[in-house]
């Protein structure tokens, strides 16, 4: 097991190390100088020029690469050329508002959307299926932000159930806390619910074709024994995948989310970073949605065979 | 149903989420730092604006006034400028403002270790150079420049300076790093929630400065009528509209396009307020294409400045060509003077500058609290009527600042923050491009004439030196002066006061009904 880990981590080394060259080449290509948006209007060249030698940004790109990688190893993944903020703590302070949201709202929708997929496949060209797998694509075809911004409009405009926006940590309130999460969470859970009720639907409907299914049913098995007993756990494996790379792709890609709630979380911070070309923090914050990205998949693996015992780690 | 819209709002007020008689507002970006003065934006300065004052601080007109000072006067040669300052005046810590206290301050803002934005305005290296302080008495403190200046005082109000406000030493870390600003403003430093809000709070022992009871830009009437203020980080405008219909948020800045429906709110009201801040359109005088004056001024002529002004400024805009905004004490009759809008002149002017249609590009940016694209768009209509072959490149905005300071353009739909001495406002346009490839005109009269305004202290002769200007800018047509900024901000029909000057937020003077 140990090994696996391992070796699973060695192999995504390449990954993380092409995602940092890209990333750094790629911001620096874009138009724009960090130097002379930070100096603003009245900077004069000198000034720029100065700012851009402190800032490291006179140097190759290559030397950039090498200083900046080489800080990286050592923990180092530098500070913020807007706010001078060191940029690990940061882009882990971030991490951590946009994972509360993510995993609780994957959670939801895996509550949700399974048991709704399983059924609809149960029922397959029933008036069950239509309306579940019709809902289930009216969801994922709804854009996110638009979704929340009518979540927004209602529960929090036309009802004033719910805050409008804002962000409180629910370390320092609760109630308060939840509170400002309800509309981001109901949003995500809403659109991923779509996407995973069609997963647990075809690998459900796969499942109960085959031969040990019919079998089950003939020795005279409840249909919800069948079902839950027999076709969950093989049903369940393509489904938990999808959920992992759902989750892997949330935890950095909740930008438009956190832009429409103002939920100070990592995809708005690397938004605001783009627009301020902000480079330490753009990289800090690619590579480490790389790293949850790989870390993610890595647990849904491992924990794979727990589901399909077919699966062995080794 | 009843019963549970009577428990989203139980549940509402338990968890707090309601707010006590703060302030509360949006702002589009957080805070670069609370050093005033050091790493800043606008956003920046319009929270620092309420912790920090200077000596003297612009009035609504341009006009410097005391602030921390009582009075202030300058000698002959104009190259000693003695402050008398207020005695009532208390930091938040408690402390007297003393003339220590302001040679400490500029000795710290001339260091450049501190890294002050404005250090190369004082230290001699553009225009000024400051060769003493020192205080003559508790209350007196004076100051020596190498050379008379006009703009010596207009200079340390601004805000990209941090309005050079004063702070307590006890804002510096026993390390020597700064910790928080503690100033002498109507609120004081509170609290800041890095990527969520910063908030004020009142400063209950605050004395205005000499006023006639109203506010007046950054003198006049300030006090605090508020618990505090509570600047929110929201930078999505669909967001901020929500916030306000709500009336979670007090007030913030709006789309001109959302006039309408605020105007027919029964919640929400529209603020609005002219700035010293430019729209215009920036033209590359060196561009093989534009360095023709004939075909720049075809150009004004063939614009109708008032109807792209009504249209691009959602009707809250006035046509001003002028680099002088139009509520400055130096906006005369000469500056009110522009080309006329005259079809057949503007062709006649365009073929005689040889133009045989090559392409003209605007560059814009889609922001949605400026004029640029849609000047643009109107803009595009208007001359193709006249021949021009006039399309429209539309940027982000970081990588329309890297092609204006590179001098990579033809055209810029742009917007420039307010500078309320139009002597400052030359600068960010004229100069020598050899040095400062981002500068619009270096026309050697037009330098000439703003170093003038830079060193002639008398008010008269300083308003000859800008009409002068003007019509030799109406001559050489550099750019294109479309109108002064327009400040458009919605607010809750419970907030009384004007919420804004000057683009910034300035909530002093501003009550919330209860």
């Amino acid at each position: 097991m140990i090994r696996f880990i391992l070796n699973r981590l060695l192999m995504a080394l390449p990954t993380v190390v092409i995602v940092s060259i890209t990333v750094f080449a790629l911001i620096r290509f874009i138009p724009g100088d960090p130097a002379a948006l930070m100096l603003g209007d009245m900077a004069t060249p000198d000034q720029v020029a100065g700012m851009r030698t402190e800032l490291g940004l006179d140097k190759s790109m290559p030397e950039q690469f090498l200083v900046w990688s080489g800080n990286v190893l050592t923990g180092d993944f530098g500070r913020s050329i807007v706010n001078d903020e060191p940029v690990l703590p940061l882009v882990v302070s971030r991490f951590m508002v946009s994972a509360e949201i993510v995993i609780i709202a994957v959670v939801l929708a895996s509550l949700i959307a399974v048991p709704a997929g399983m059924i609809a496949a149960w029922r397959q060209n029933s008036w069950t299926d239509l309306v579940l797998v019709g809902t289930a694509t009216v969801l994922l075809s709804i854009p996110t932000f638009w979704l929340g911004l009518l979540l927004l409009l209602f529960f929090g405009l036309k009802l004033g159930w719910l805050p409008v926006l804002g962000y409180v940590s629910i370390g320092d309130n609760v109630v308060g806390g939840l509170l400002y999460l309800v509309l981001p969470i109901m949003t995500l859970v809403i659109h991923e619910a779509g996407v995973l009720i069609r997963m647990a639907r075809a690998s459900t409907l796969e499942v109960l074709r085959l031969d040990y299914i019919t079998h089950a049913r003939a020795k005279g098995l409840s249909e919800s024994a069948v079902l839950w007993k027999h076709a969950f756990k093989n049903a369940f494996g393509p489904t938990w995948t999808m959920i992992g790379l759902i989750l892997g792709n949330l935890l950095g890609g909740i930008a438009v989310i956190e832009t429409v709630f103002t939920i100070p979380g990592l995809g708005r911070l690397m938004v605001d970073s783009i627009f301020q070309r902000d480079y330490p923090v753009i990289q800090g914050c690619l590579l480490f949605v790389a790293l949850s990205y790989v870390v993610v998949n890595l647990i849904v693996d491992l924990l794979y065979p727990l589901f399909d015992p077919r699966v062995v780690a080794e | 149903m009843k019963t549970i819209l009577l428990a989203g709002t139980i549940l509402m007020s338990v968890a707090g989420v309601s707010a006590a008689r703060d302030i509360v507002i949006a702002q589009s970006s957080d805070l670069r730092s609370s050093n005033p003065g050091v790493n800043r934006d606008g956003n920046t300065d319009g929270v620092i604006l309420h912790i920090v004052e200077g000596l003297v601080g612009y009035a609504n007109n341009g006009e410097v006034k005391p602030l921390l000072a009582q009075s202030f006067d300058m000698s002959s040669d104009g190259q000693t400028y003695t402050f008398k300052l207020r005695p009532d005046v208390k930091f938040h810590n408690g402390k007297t403002l003393t003339a220590d206290d302001v040679v400490w301050n500029w000795n710290r803002y001339l260091d450049p270790a501190t890294k002050w934005t404005c250090l190369k305005d004082f230290d001699g290296s553009a225009t000024l150079k400051v060769t003493g302080i020192k205080a003559v008495d508790t209350t007196t403190v004076s100051m020596t420049l190498d050379k008379p200046s006009a703009v010596f005082l207009g200079l340390m109000s601004r805000p990209e300076c941090g309005y050079t406000g004063m702070i307590s030493p006890d804002s510096i870390a026993a390390d020597g790093t700064f910790d928080k600003p503690i100033g002498t403003g109507p609120f004081k430093w509170d609290e800041w929630k890095k990527g969520e809000y910063i908030h004020l709070s009142k400063f209950d022992q605050y004395v205005s400065p000499t006023n006639d009871g109203k506010p007046d830009g950054m003198v006049g009437s300030k006090r605090p009528l508020v618990d505090g203020i509570k600047f929110m980080v929201i930078p999505d405008a669909s967001t901020v509209k929500a916030g306000l219909q709500s009336g979670v948020l007090d007030t913030a800045e709006i789309s001109p396009d959302l006039i309408p429906e605020f105007e027919k709110s029964e919640t929400a009201q529209v603020i609005i307020s002219q700035n010293n801040g430019k729209n215009l359109f920036y033209i590359q005088t060196r561009d093989p294409v534009m360095a023709k004056p004939g075909l720049r001024r075809a150009i004004a002529m063939a614009l109708d400045l008032d109807e792209l002004v009504a249209a691009a400024s959602n009707g809250t805009g006035k046509a001003n060509g002028s680099m002088v905004s139009s509520d400055s004490l130096y906006f005369s009759e000469t500056q009110q003077t522009r080309l006329p809008y005259d079809l057949e002149a503007a062709k006649k002017e365009l073929a005689d500058s040889g133009y045989k249609g090559e392409p003209i590009s605007i560059i814009a940016n889609k922001r949605g609290n400026v004029p640029s694209f849609p000047a643009a768009v109107i803009a595009q209509a208007m001359l193709q009527q006249i021949g021009l072959n006039v399309q429209i490149e539309v940027l982000d905005y970081a990588t329309q600042v890297d092609r204006r300071r590179s001098g990579n353009y033809q055209i810029i739909s742009q917007s420039v923050a307010p500078r309320l001495d139009p002597a400052l406002m030359y600068s960010f346009y004229v100069g020598d491009k050899d040095k400062n490839a981002s500068l619009m005109w270096d026309s050697p009269k037009a330098i000439e004439l703003m170093k003038a305004a830079y060193a002639e202290i008398d008010t008269a002769k300083r308003q000859a030196i800008f009409d002068e200007f003007h019509e030799l800018m109406l001559q050489e047509m550099p750019g294109i002066f479309l109108y002064d900024m327009i400040d458009v901000w919605g607010a809750s029909k419970s907030l009384k006061g004007q919420p804004v000057w000057q683009s910034n937020a300035r909530l002093w003077e501003v009550s919330l009904d209860k």
